[in-house]
């Protein structure tokens, strides 16, 4: 008796990118400085897309940048920085200009949006913001008593991505993807945002055979069922880094940063980086092997 | 004869005489010289001489998750905080969740420190914008973890690099962090168990509470300053400063330990 095949959830970037409409809620995985799906954040200007709003927890060069390319018309996050790189000036110009709504959540807070969904729940609790100006902003914070004690508590409203993106050192065709258990933090977050949504998409560095999966079983924290397309993107979170297999190119956000103080000198740096390299591997020859082999890390071998 | 202590050395002293043993406490990784050095390196400082003078078991969170880290394996202070640098550096625990092995909203974080751009009488900060919410004059960076820092941490030390009229104003124009607006009372209707604001340090001077009334009153005023100078600078009137004393001077042993013990090399206090 024949076997049907197994369904594969490979797709290309420009159509992964397609499955992320204008005025989609997106939330990008990685934190802050690290590991960002910036490759496929490149794909999203290259086919113009508009009236984003990106969720996250804390962002930076992703928001920077979408920002910076007239993506976004709202970011719900804790943080939109460059850390050592400095403040995030597209995003700050997009704010300051009226363009960019900003919806301000505490750090905890923004993972708790995540755990609400993954809980499937509407809201999360707390017992901290008030005082806050985060309230005062915000007409989706609610207060109610809790039902237990009668205490007056805060609830805000879970993250409700429409699409999910991360990236990850190596998933197989069919989804099963591999988080190395030497992580940090915000390899973490990209495992709560893998479980909070329906459409979770994933930019990998490699492709694996299912022989690879089946080694590292302990390591597949987002099981196939989870996810509903990946993508094969080397240095897909260049120059942001992938932790354990390269760091962050400096040199390149150095330039970045510089290129973003102007809108002018902005639209030059994406059309030489984004919109005029063909695709992906276009860029990645720019960057050129050389630079590119520098920033290998080789993390721990254990 | 002992070179006199600089003004990082004595808020590291005066810092690490106010922490008990047993406490935990988190710093976070801020960047710029000026802020880098008020807001991580002093504190860390401070901390590790309090370890070694009466708190030895005080726990050090550095960038919030790298528990105890041993700092005599780095040669500069760390700027990124999930960079290879950090995860490599050895430590007695490493957070790889969030939150992880510090419990945030049951109050294991004894104290922390933050800074921000501005600060208010009522010890309420600001690290989100300047001017009007929606159309800000300037938009920084966001809340980041500052409402945790002033509601769920016990106690927090606002770290302030620059005093100015512009930092120290009347009220904020966002309340990233809650003081004391209506002292105590007033945070116990706001519905916070604990925490809050106990010092503000500055290059100037070192701010308490009168918590019951909820206002932020000068303690010390560093050594050099004079008590025009530094109204001069505040955005707000400081009162009768006559009956304050200078800023307290680190011991011959402190000073000791810190140079030759904590930060031999100036990893942690580089001089600007």
């Amino acid at each position: 008796m024949s076997k049907a095949p197994l369904v594969s959830k490979l797709i290309s970037l420009p159509e992964a990118a397609r499955r992320v409409p204008n005025g989609a809620r997106l939330a990008l995985g990685g934190f802050a400085v690290y590991q960002k799906p910036m490759a496929f954040v490149r794909e999203l200007i290259r086919q113009n897309r508009r009236g984003l709003t990106v969720i996250g927890s804390a962002n930076s060069f992703d928001v920077d940048m979408l920002a910076g390319a007239g993506c976004l018309s709202r970011v719900e996050t804790s943080y939109v920085g460059l850390e050592k790189h400095g403040l995030a000036r597209n995003f700050r110009r997009a704010v300051e200009g009226g363009r960019l709504k900003v919806v301000d959540y505490p750090e905890m807070a923004c993972w708790d949006r995540f755990r609400a969904n993954q809980d499937n729940f509407d809201f999360w609790p707390a017992k901290f913001l008030g005082g806050n100006d985060v309230v005062t902003y915000n007409d989706e914070i609610k207060t109610f008593p809790c039902p237990i004690t009668g205490r007056t508590l805060h609830a805000f409203p879970a993250a409700n991505p429409d699409v999910v993106v991360i990236h990850a050192i190596a998933a197989d065709e069919q989804g099963n993807v591999v988080i190395p258990a030497r992580r940090l933090l915000p390899q973490s977050g990209d495992v709560l945002m893998g479980r909070s949504c329906e459409h979770v998409i994933v930019t990998a560095e490699k492709i694996v055979p299912k022989s690879f999966i089946k080694r590292h079983a302990r390591f597949v924290e987002l099981p196939s069922y989870r996810i509903s397309a990946v993508v094969e993107v080397p240095w897909g979170s260049h120059p942001t880094p992938t932790l354990g297999r390269y760091l962050s190119d400096d040199g390149h956000l150095d330039s970045y940063v510089e290129a973003s103080a102007t809108d002018t000198a902005f639209a030059a740096y994406l059309d030489e980086w984004v919109r005029r390299p063909a695709d992906h591997f276009a860029y990645l020859d720019k960057l050129g092997s050389a630079q590119l082999s520098r920033l290998t890390d080789l993390g721990s071998l254990a | 004869m002992t070179a006199p202590a600089t003004l990082n050395e004595t808020l590291a002293v005066v810092l690490a005489r106010s922490f008990a043993d047993g406490e935990v406490g988190f710093t976070g990784l801020l960047t710029g010289a000026a802020a880098a050095l008020f807001g991580t390196g002093i504190p860390l400082a401070a901390m590790e001489l309090a370890k070694r003078l009466h708190a030895p078991n005080l726990t050090i969170l550095l960038a919030g998750c790298y528990h105890n880290p041993d700092f005599s394996e780095i040669d500069r202070l760390p700027d990124s905080e999930h960079s290879a640098m950090l995860r490599d550096l050895p430590c007695e625990a490493q957070m790889v969740d969030y939150p992880g092995q510090f419990v945030l909203k049951r109050g294991d974080v004894s104290f922390g420190f933050s800074s921000a751009v501005q600060v208010d009488r009522v010890g309420n900060i600001n690290s989100v914008c300047v001017g009007p919410h929606d159309r800000p004059k300037v938009r920084l960076v966001g809340p980041i973890l500052q409402p945790e820092h002033m509601t769920l941490f016990r106690r927090e030390y606002v770290m302030m690099p620059h005093h100015d009229r512009r930092n120290f104003v009347q009220k904020v124009d966002y309340v990233s962090g809650v003081g004391y607006p209506g002292g105590l009372e007033g945070r116990k209707k706001l519905g916070l168990d604990w925490g809050g604001p106990c010092l503000v340090v500055t290059p100037k001077c070192i701010f308490d509470f009168d918590r019951e009334a909820g206002l932020m009153k000068v303690r010390s005023i560093h050594r050099g300053v004079t008590r025009q100078d530094l109204q001069d600078a505040t955005g707000f009137d400081l009162g009768d400063l006559s009956a304050v004393p200078e800023t307290e001077h680190p011991s011959e042993s402190e000073l000791e330990i810190l140079r030759h013990h904590v930060d031999p090399r100036g990893v942690l206090m580089p001089a600007l």
